[in-house]
């Protein structure tokens, strides 16, 4: 569900126009009230600009109605409620069967977006237009960085900068930005894009969900093979953000969690050293030892390696997972003491 | 004890019940919702049967059953119920798709109706079953009505508890929304939206409560890493994603997961419930973080989370958000 504040906002912003009641335009309609019964639930308090624009906008759509000024009401009313499913679906038709220029829609979009940015409705409506007005087949034989300066692509990239740049947690934002690299084969400019972003906040974990979706390429089949030469820059560059803030869970799930899926025996094999040696490190050591995503990857890691073993070396291995834990119960992880608890007894 | 304003609380869901401010305007068409989780949040306080009288019962399920849609001979796929009073009862509409139901509005109204003692004699169970038909994916996940691009775990949820609801699975392919769920699983554990998305506390929820309804929480690669995921999300109370603030709601999407899953004993119950009451308004509702505005969906969750570790108020099934006596009513004599 969106968040509601934006609306009281965009009230005062609405230029005046002419109730709709007097309007050359609608005069031929008849409007048609809302049928709310005697015990509406939740009834809201419309306000008489709303409820006047929802009567003409049910005529409209009872009716079937295909004309312009029912595709402009659209407009008005998704401006109010954006949540108003159906009238997407109305819209859309509308836009297909008028054969609308779509590059006006964007614009529109934009201005939902700036006002509603948590509303799933308009970024898929976005898909369906951007799907319209690009496709994918045009690009094919491009190289990589021709297909960025593509102007619909120029101009989504752009957009989606913007909107990244005022919450750079949107998960519409991010999840429209996968849709978009996938379809349209831009995988060389999001590497850029990635290390700016975690460059300008290491704690944004989508920024490190996008860095995963880019290593694999979009591959959804969970084994994509991944070179041994990119896995070792990926554990490097993931150690270097680590020292720059060792308390911080992105990196941490991202490195651990990615090798136990495409290289588990890099855990021990390589990574267990490099944690090793940091939380050694004259100035990483102290920050590094006293976080507990630094515990939770030793336990991992153990459990990974105390899996390839044979027994006692096993035993000494998931020992050292064990101690791990306690070490999360009583001193780094208090909040979850009875997890860790938990846990210890699973390593077996 | 918990020491929640249940009389401040039992106010505010009345109020909402009863009217809602021009500024949720934008929530117009999912009102079933918000009146479903009024419902849910006066029943996780125990209050539900004395709150609303019965005359309010009554009224409350007209409203509901007039926004069935029934089948017309064109609109099979547009079938059950509508989030809001887009139309009258009889939707005289010439074009079909304007008086459209969604999966959404449909598991709403079905919870409420059971939640207020509803027989759901009224509900035209083959026009629903049916209609999940047209909104499932070839991928396996749903859409929440015909026409959009829109589709995600929150749809194969609703799915899943509407099924379980009417007693018939017959409109859900569980092979197929399985292999859905099983392809969200991110490498840190959690579950996303779209495979390879970010893992987050809402769809966690929807997966995992899906899978346990489907009875196939064995499809899970890792049941210890999912449940290792939903755990440290926890705070105070809990964040939706990694490194995000806590916030109300999650106390459900996640701590559901986390009674799912197994973990309820491993949850730091004091410090939940510490942050609730943080959350809680002076004038009733809670709100999804300290001093922020309530709103009926953070004060049932935020409510429904606490409840899991407090025996004095109703056991709220977390697979279904409804209380477990309520489930045993609808779904006994079934297997």
């Amino acid at each position: 569900m969106s968040s509601v504040s934006s609306e009281e906002s965009s009230n005062i912003v609405e230029p005046y126009a002419l109730p709709l009641s007097k309007q050359d335009e609608w005069k031929d309609v008849t409007p048609l009230e809302q049928e709310d019964g005697q015990f509406p639930i939740c009834p809201i308090a419309y306000t008489d600009k709303y409820k006047e624009m929802m009567d003409y906008m049910r005529a409209a759509m009872a009716a079937g109605e295909v004309s312009e000024r029912a595709y402009r009401l659209t407009s008005d009313v998704l401006k109010k409620n954006p949540g108003h499913y159906t009238v997407w679906v109305y819209r859309k038709k509308l836009i297909e069967e008028l054969h609308l220029d779509i590059e006006d829609e964007l614009a529109w979009l934009e201005s939902i977006a700036e006002m509603y940015p948590k509303n799933y409705q308009s970024w898929h409506h976005r898909e369906v237009i951007v799907c319209m007005l690009l496709d994918p087949q045009i690009l094919a034989d491009m190289p990589q960085d021709q297909r960025v300066c593509h102007s619909v692509i120029r101009r989504e990239l752009s957009f989606l900068a913007n909107v990244i740049d005022e919450d750079s947690k949107n998960f519409h934002a991010w999840s429209y930005r996968q849709w978009l690299v996938r379809r349209y084969g831009i995988w060389e400019q999001e590497k850029v894009f990635i290390n700016t972003m975690i460059d300008q906040d290491v704690r944004n974990n989508s920024a490190w969900n996008q860095r995963y979706f880019v290593l694999v390429q979009g591959d959804t089949s969970g084994n994509a093979s991944i070179d041994d030469g990119v896995l070792q820059a990926e554990i490097d560059y993931a150690v270097e953000v680590i020292k720059r803030a060792p308390n911080n869970e992105s990196p941490w799930s991202y490195i651990v969690g990615m090798l136990l899926r495409h290289a588990p025996e890099k855990l021990y094999k390589e990574l267990l050293s490099r944690i090793q040696q940091l939380s050694n490190d004259a100035s990483y050591g102290q920050a590094a030892k006293s976080s507990p995503f630094y515990w939770s990857a030793l336990v991992d890691i153990y459990e990974s390696r105390a899996a390839k073993e044979d027994s006692d070396a096993r035993e000494k291995t998931l020992d050292l997972a064990r101690s791990a834990c306690t070490a999360l119960a009583t001193d780094h992880d208090p909040t979850r003491m009875k997890y860790w608890e938990y846990r210890q007894t699973t390593l077996v | 004890m918990v020491d929640l304003a249940i009389d401040k609380h039992v106010r505010y869901f009345r109020y909402a019940l009863n009217m809602l401010p021009s500024l949720m305007t934008q929530l117009d068409a999912t009102r079933m919702t918000l009146g479903h989780l009024c419902l849910v949040g006066l029943a996780a306080l125990g209050q539900l049967d004395t709150a609303i009288s019965a005359d309010e019962r009554k009224g409350i399920v007209e409203w509901i059953y007039a926004q069935q849609v029934q089948p017309t001979g064109d609109n099979a796929a547009y079938c059950g119920f509508r989030g809001g009073s887009l139309f009258g009862p009889h939707g005289a509409c010439k074009y079909a798709a304007s008086n459209m139901a969604n999966v959404a509005a449909t598991y709403s109204a079905l919870a409420a109706l059971v939640l207020l003692g509803d027989d759901l004699s009224r509900v035209n169970r083959r026009a629903i079953i049916g209609a999940l038909r047209h909104v499932q994916l070839p991928s396996g996940t749903f859409a929440p009505h015909p026409g959009t691009t829109e589709s995600d775990p929150r749809f194969i949820y609703c799915a899943c508890a509407i099924s379980t609801l009417l007693g018939d699975w017959s409109g859900v392919d569980r092979d197929r929304a399985t292999a859905y769920i099983a392809g969200c699983v991110g490498i840190d554990g959690g579950l996303s939206q779209v495979p390879l998305q970010e893992s987050h506390g809402g769809h966690l929820y929807c997966c995992v409560a899906s899978l346990q309804l489907m009875g196939r929480l064995d499809a899970l690669p890792s049941r210890a890493r999912t449940l290792h995921w939903a755990l440290m999300r926890a705070g105070r109370g809990y964040q939706g994603r990694a490194n995000k603030p806590s916030d109300v709601c999650y106390s459900f999407w996640v701590g559901a997961s986390v009674e799912i899953l197994g973990g309820h004993a491993m949850v730091d119950a004091d410090a939940l419930a510490a942050f609730t009451l943080e959350c809680e308004s002076p004038y009733g509702g809670v709100a999804k973080c300290p001093g922020a505005t309530p709103d009926p969906l953070h004060s049932a969750l935020g409510i429904v989370g606490l409840g899991f570790f407090h025996p004095e108020l109703p056991r709220i099934s977390p697979a279904l958000l409804l209380p477990e006596a309520v489930v045993e009513r609808v779904c006994k004599g079934r297997q």
